[in-house]
């Protein structure tokens, strides 16, 4: 019956035509609906409100930021926000605090940012902590801290992991696609200019030159040479996680999760970063060892000693994780099986040694 | 006797041609785009031709304080001849020629424009009631101004001008916002 009709010639062109005529509409309608987004005033989360109200975002002529990078020197006055800009830069602020929308009323208030995330817990905060923005206990920004604001006036210098000038949208997609294991998204969409024009705040709030290095830019990373080249030891690493992480992200790294919110993230499994994330001690062996030293365990920064930070990193990169970009089917296919599998088997055999489940 | 004669080799070739024309035409066309596009292969070279003024340029910026050679270097220097030069290394994106006035970004623009431009840049332009990025205001420039194309935001001749502005903005120690009239 339906095969005879579409033997009419008509009736196949006007099929075509109507598919993509609603392709189109669907088009439109989604533009509108964006549109529509960007004149929306932004549901703050508590991080964010504090943030921007420490720094004084307000409309106007000029913004002159409050903070003082040297007692006695005051930041100059700058341009001016519009409310458009205001609310880019709101929105951009809690996408980093709250990728996943856990605090938002709708996935777009997000831009649908878990679009182009796999795991269901992923924020870029827990990595670019402090909101993109993390000050030590004096109120200076904490060495190594992979900030916002200090990777944007760096931005579009080489790249000695890609061997490119990476501008500063194209550094935001690398952590959507490893650090937070999804997909890239569109280098104009909104999800990744609000974040830029956040960036851009957090630079002049906090009185940042362009082309300066600031310490709190990146990471500071642990080299071999830091310590006392014994070697990276697997098994002091799993030890030293025992004792210093595990009450937080679990004896396996999973994480803690409470009411759908992500309290502690997961370092390991279906929602931790991927096997080409540069936080992955196999493919770079400096970063996450530098990340740990700098900003775990939280609240006791700074009290682990370089080779611990190699040996925990060491240990925690060797817990099952996705594959990334690069690693093609068969590998991933082989992730899914350790990640799935690997956790209840765990937990099997210490229920029996110990007598104690793993969470 | 047979009146068949088998078509000869040449009347055989000449009839699969008229089939395949489509085909043929297209792989043509095909390799025709693959040979332009190699010809252009110039546009992503990694050494730059030195112009006129360059070694005056990078001394009074300090481009050196980058380093003597490399990646963004050169692409600081490719941003030189695209500014002062356009219509010879951006000649894919102008129909400005030589001869022509008004040929060259730096006809209407200081580099110091550019580099203000920039840290103010990503800001709501009440004129066209939407937030417009350097790279927009780059690219508006080689369709408006110097009657040609849009690029694409990739292009290395919107990149480099981006980062020629960066090494200026740098040099002036510009943040984020500077007003003109601040000293
Ligand atoms: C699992 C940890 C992790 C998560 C989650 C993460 N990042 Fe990153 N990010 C990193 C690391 C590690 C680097 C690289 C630091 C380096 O190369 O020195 C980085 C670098 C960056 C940079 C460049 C920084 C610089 O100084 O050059 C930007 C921008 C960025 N991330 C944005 C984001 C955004 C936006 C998100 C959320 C979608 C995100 N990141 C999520 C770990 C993470
Ligand atoms: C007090 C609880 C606590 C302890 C102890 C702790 N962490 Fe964390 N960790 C967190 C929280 C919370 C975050 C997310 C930070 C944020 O959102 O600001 C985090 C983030 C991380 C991240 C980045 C997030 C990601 O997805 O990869 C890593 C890696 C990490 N911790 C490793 C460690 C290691 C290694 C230790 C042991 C040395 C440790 N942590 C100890 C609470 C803790
Ligand atoms: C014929 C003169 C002319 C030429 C040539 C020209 N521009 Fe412009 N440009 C203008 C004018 C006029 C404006 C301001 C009006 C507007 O926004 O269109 C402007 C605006 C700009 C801005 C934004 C300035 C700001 O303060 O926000 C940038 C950046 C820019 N041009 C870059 C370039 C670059 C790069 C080139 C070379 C490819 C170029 N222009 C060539 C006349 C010119």
């Amino acid at each position: 019956m339906l095969s005879n009709l579409f033997r009419i010639k008509w009736v196949r062109i006007s099929t075509i035509i109507t598919l993509l005529a609603g392709f189109y509409f669907a088009a439109v309608v989604a533009h509108q609906q964006r549109a529509a987004q960007r004149e929306q005033p932004v549901l703050l989360t508590d991080n964010c409100r504090a943030k921007l109200s420490r720094y004084g975002l307000e409309g106007g002529e000029y913004y002159r930021s409050p903070y003082r990078r040297d007692p006695g020197t005051m930041v100059p006055v700058r341009r001016g926000y519009s409310v458009a800009d205001i609310r880019a830069i709101e929105r951009g602020c809690v996408i980093i605090d709250d990728l996943q929308g856990e605090q938002a009323q709708a996935s777009i208030e997000r831009w649908n940012a878990t679009r182009f995330v796999r795991g269901q817990q992923t924020s870029c905060d827990h990595c670019h902590q402090g909101v993109g923005d993390k000050q030590g206990a004096d109120g200076r920004p904490q060495i190594g801290s992979l900030s916002l604001g200090a990777s944007w006036v760096m931005a579009d210098m080489y790249d000695r992991f890609t061997g490119l000038l990476l501008p500063f949208e194209l550094r935001q997609m690398q952590c959507f696609i490893n650090s937070s294991n999804g997909f890239k998204p569109n280098i104009a969409d909104d999800l990744i200019r609000d974040v830029t024009a956040y960036s851009r705040f957090l630079s002049a709030a906090l009185d940042l030159r362009i082309g300066q290095r600031y310490p709190e830019q990146g990471i500071d990373e642990v080299t071999v040479s830091q310590t006392l080249k014994r070697g990276d030891d697997y098994v002091r690493g799993e030890a030293l996680y025992r004792q210093k992480c595990a009450r937080c992200h679990g004896a396996q790294g999973q994480g803690l999760r409470q009411d759908g919110r992500t309290l502690v993230p997961a370092v390991a499994g279906p929602d931790a970063f991927n096997l080409q994330s540069r936080n992955n001690f196999s493919f770079v062996s400096t970063i996450l060892p530098g990340f740990i030293c700098r900003n775990m365990p939280l609240g006791e920064e700074g009290s682990l000693e370089p080779q611990q930070c190699r040996d925990i990193a060491f240990f925690v990169s060797n817990l099952p994780r996705p594959a990334g970009d690069k690693q093609g089917p068969l590998r991933a296919a082989w992730q899914q099986l350790m990640m799935h599998g690997m956790p209840p088997l765990v937990g099997l055999m210490s229920e029996l040694t110990h007598g104690t489940g793993a969470p | 006797m047979n009146l068949y004669r088998p078509p000869s080799l040449t009347t055989r070739c000449r009839d699969w041609m008229g089939q395949q024309w489509a085909v043929i035409g297209g792989v043509l066309v095909v390799v025709a785009i693959i040979v332009v596009a190699h010809r252009s292969a110039e546009v992503f070279r990694v050494t730059t031709i030195e112009e006129p003024g360059w070694e005056a340029f990078s001394r009074a910026h300090a481009v050196a304080e980058f380093g003597d050679d490399g990646y963004f270097v050169r692409a600081v220097q490719h941003g030189y001849n695209l500014f002062f030069y356009t219509e010879k290394y951006a000649w894919r994106f102008t129909r400005k020629r030589a001869g022509d006035g008004h040929n060259s970004c730096a006809s209407c623009h200081t580099v110091e424009q550019l580099a203000y431009a920039f840290v103010n840049s990503d800001r709501e332009d009440p004129a066209l009631q939407r937030r417009v990025s350097f790279e927009e205001r780059v690219m508006r420039c080689y369709a408006g101004q110097m009657d040609g194309f849009v690029p694409t935001r990739y292009d290395p001749a919107v990149r480099d001008l981006r980062i020629l502005a960066r090494m200026v903005a740098r040099h002036l120690n510009l943040g984020e916002g500077a007003l003109r009239d601040e000293t």
